[in-house]
């Protein structure tokens, strides 16, 4: 939800490449929809997103036995907290010919990475974009 | 192999389905027998085998040997039970699946087994005690539980139905940098069917797959 929120913030940039943006959940189509209908994680402390309603732009997709996300090799490796059905998060970029021109896993190794996971997939993105 | 008398083949028969490495395992006992458990530790160690195992338990299973799996000693094999048996519908085992949500010492398991119950949309009042958990994961999945109990959505049978849709071993991991994005099918939010090769080779894509709160 963190990196949908900084994507968010660019998402006039997104737009201007002329992107589609899909966020793949292993889950439930009911915790997908909740997943894009309500902020449930950021309104919990104060931050910039407290009060927002709704994070996700793009067009959240339920993949409830993680086959799409098993092809691309991000199932089933998520483990922390024992919550082992849920996605490895991953960035994947396709260019205008249907090719993989980048694969990302946001690090989380600080408090500011997320806007640098955000920057680092846009640049992969403009590139993407000229392809 | 040419047996010339009836008693040899029977004799090497009950030899060989004792010993044999290729003889096929039970789905719950080849998931109890995964060398790398959904543990932390094997964040990266053999994902492959557990989609694989997961998927066989879930299709595969007879709800009595799930069932039973239930009050296993292992708890990585009452977890996929309690998870097998909530998207298979199997309305028998929830009070089984209660009590694990209010008695289970592992975390994992109390949340599988909330999880189910809001599959089977049946347990209010239990799924409401899972809230208060000790544990902030299951209190997340408690909230998400009580959800399904209230939403018209069908989750368990689009579960039921894209786990019995199979997965083939050769597809696991086949995206790579470089070639052409694997064609998948999934839901939107809004219940509509999805295929990625009808927006691949029109516009660039960013596909993110996100953990709940990643």
């Amino acid at each position: 939800m963190h990196e949908q929120a900084q994507l968010r913030l660019k998402q006039d940039e997104v737009q201007k490449l002329g992107a589609d943006v899909y966020v793949v959940l292993a889950m439930s189509l009911h915790r997908t929809r909740v997943f894009k209908q309500e902020n449930l994680v950021l309104s919990t402390f104060k931050n910039p997103f407290t009060e927002e309603p709704s994070l996700v732009f793009g067009t959240a997709l339920s993949d409830p036995a993680g086959c799409a996300s098993a092809l691309y090799g991000v199932s089933r490796r998520c483990l922390r907290a024992q919550a082992w059905v849920e996605n490895d998060p991953c960035w994947f970029v396709i260019d205008r010919k249907g090719t993989l021109t980048c694969a990302y896993n946001p690090n989380f190794s600080s408090a500011t990475f997320y806007e640098k996971d955000i920057d680092h997939v846009l640049d992969e993105l403009r590139k993407a974009a000229k392809e | 192999m040419t047996c010339r008398s009836i008693g040899v083949p029977l004799i090497w028969g009950a030899i060989f389905a004792v010993t044999s490495p290729g003889r096929a395992e039970p789905p719950l006992e080849k998931y109890r027998h995964l060398e790398h458990p959904p543990t932390f530790a094997n964040f990266n160690k053999g994902w492959q085998q557990r989609v694989l195992a997961e998927f066989e338990v879930v299709n595969a299973t007879e709800l009595t040997t799930l069932r039973a799996g239930l009050k296993d000693q292992d708890p990585f094999v009452r977890s996929i039970s309690a998870r097998a048996l909530g998207i298979r519908g199997d309305k028998d085992s929830a009070d089984a699946l209660a009590e694990l949500v209010k008695g289970d010492p592992e975390a994992m398991v109390r949340g599988r087994a909330v999880e189910s119950l809001g599959l089977l949309k049946m347990k209010p009042d239990v799924i409401d005690l899972a809230k208060k958990d000790h544990v902030d994961a299951v209190q997340w999945l408690a909230r998400m539980a009580a959800g399904e109990l209230k939403s018209e959505t069908e989750s368990r049978e689009l579960m039921q139905k894209a786990y019995a849709a199979g997965i083939q071993p050769e597809q696991l991991g086949i995206a790579k940098v470089g070639e052409p994005a694997p064609d998948f099918s999934a839901l939107t939010s809004a219940g509509k069917p999805f295929k990625l090769s009808t927006v691949l080779g029109k516009k660039p894509i960013l596909l993110y797959f996100a953990a709940f709160d990643g």
